[in-house]
């Protein structure tokens, strides 16, 4: 009964059991919806205890990361990684474009901030959708702008998605989970 | 032991941190990225945050030199800082960037001006205070991280 509440809680709980084959110990695992709090019980960073390392639904989901900025680079990179994922991070629309010509099928998730110099998310989106359909790879943009057309125009460029910046953990999580089609993608690319 | 109370010394002026309001939750959304395979996550995006934004703040200042100011590129150059800022939760320097911003927008060189000054002192205080915080985040040593079952 244990189990099955703990399981309703998106949880788990299990029982350790010595090397004579008896309970030693149980682990309970919950999760907990992440909330800024300032008391938290850490002497250090890095010592979170509120998050699984990484959500099965996205292990090894092959993305593409384009963003001009070194530090969002670096921290979305984590981010989507932290998630499961397997990025391949580039710092403009050009190499965007060339990385995924050159990885052919197996990206499945292209995650493109639209404020770039040069050739900015909807320019590349456009070409992306030149020459491959709608929905392989997904495009979600990222966006700084807080307009409410900035969706529609996404929408209208061929993307899938977008997240509002500041890029959180949660927010990544929920619009891949919205984006991604149900079953389990897996089967779909190469082998690493 | 005095790992123990290093270990209370770093949460103490982490806490310091933020209760004086130099940092915001962004700050916590790095350190929820730090794990084993990156156990200096925080203090590697903090380090490329001010290696990066050096050079933008020449280039804001430089172009605050000039006889007729280009608000326009002046806006883009804080756009880029503000949003790096608020990448590793930099409050204050954030809160003064939209204020530079909204001074663009108007036009008013002298705001801009200003307001840049404050800014750079704030972007100093921060870098001295998170330099001293890693400081006492490496004496302490690695935390105990909590073990998940593969």
């Amino acid at each position: 009964m244990c189990k099955r509440l703990v399981q309703m809680m998106q949880g788990n709980i299990w029982i350790s059991l010595n090397p004579l084959g008896s309970a030693q110990s149980m682990t309970l695992v919950l999760r907990f919806q992440n909330r800024p709090s300032y008391g938290r019980a850490t002497f250090a960073p890095g010592s979170s205890s509120e998050q699984p390392s990484s959500n099965p639904q996205f292990r090894g989901l092959r993305v593409i990361l384009a963003d001009d900025d070194a530090l969002n680079r670096a921290v979305t990179k984590k981010l989507l990684e932290k998630l499961g994922c397997e990025v391949t991070a580039v710092s403009s629309g050009f190499e965007c474009l060339s990385a995924l010509s050159s990885a052919e099928n197996s990206v499945r998730l292209v995650v493109l901030d639209i404020q770039m110099p040069e050739m900015d998310g909807f320019e590349v989106a456009t070409r992306i959708r030149k020459v491959r359909s709608r929905s392989w790879p997904l495009i979600i943009a990222v966006t700084a702008s807080a307009e409410d057309n900035v969706w529609e125009r996404c929408l209208q460029m061929g993307m899938n998605g977008m997240i509002r910046k500041p890029v959180l953990l949660q927010g990544m999580a929920d619009e891949l989970q919205r984006v991604l089609p149900r079953k389990s993608f897996e089967g779909r690319h190469s082998a690493s | 032991m005095e790992r123990t109370q290093l270990r209370r010394q770093v949460a103490l002026t982490r806490q310091s941190l933020f209760d004086q309001g130099f940092l915001d939750e962004q700050f916590i959304q790095l350190e929820d990225l730090q794990d084993d395979a990156n156990p200096n996550f925080v203090e590697e995006v903090v380090t490329l945050y001010y290696r990066d934004s050096a050079r933008l703040i020449t280039n804001i200042e430089k172009a605050l030199e000039k006889n007729s100011l280009d608000f326009n590129k002046l806006d883009g150059f804080m756009h880029q800082f503000k949003g790096s800022s608020s990448s590793i939760g930099a409050k204050k320097v954030k809160a003064e960037c939209t204020l530079f911003r909204e001074y663009c927008r108007a036009g008013n060189g002298e705001g801009c001006t200003r307001t840049f000054q404050q800014i750079k002192k704030e972007y100093a205080t921060l870098k001295r205070k998170l330099e001293a915080y890693f400081q006492v985040v490496r004496q302490a040593g690695p935390a105990e991280t909590a073990c998940w079952p593969k």
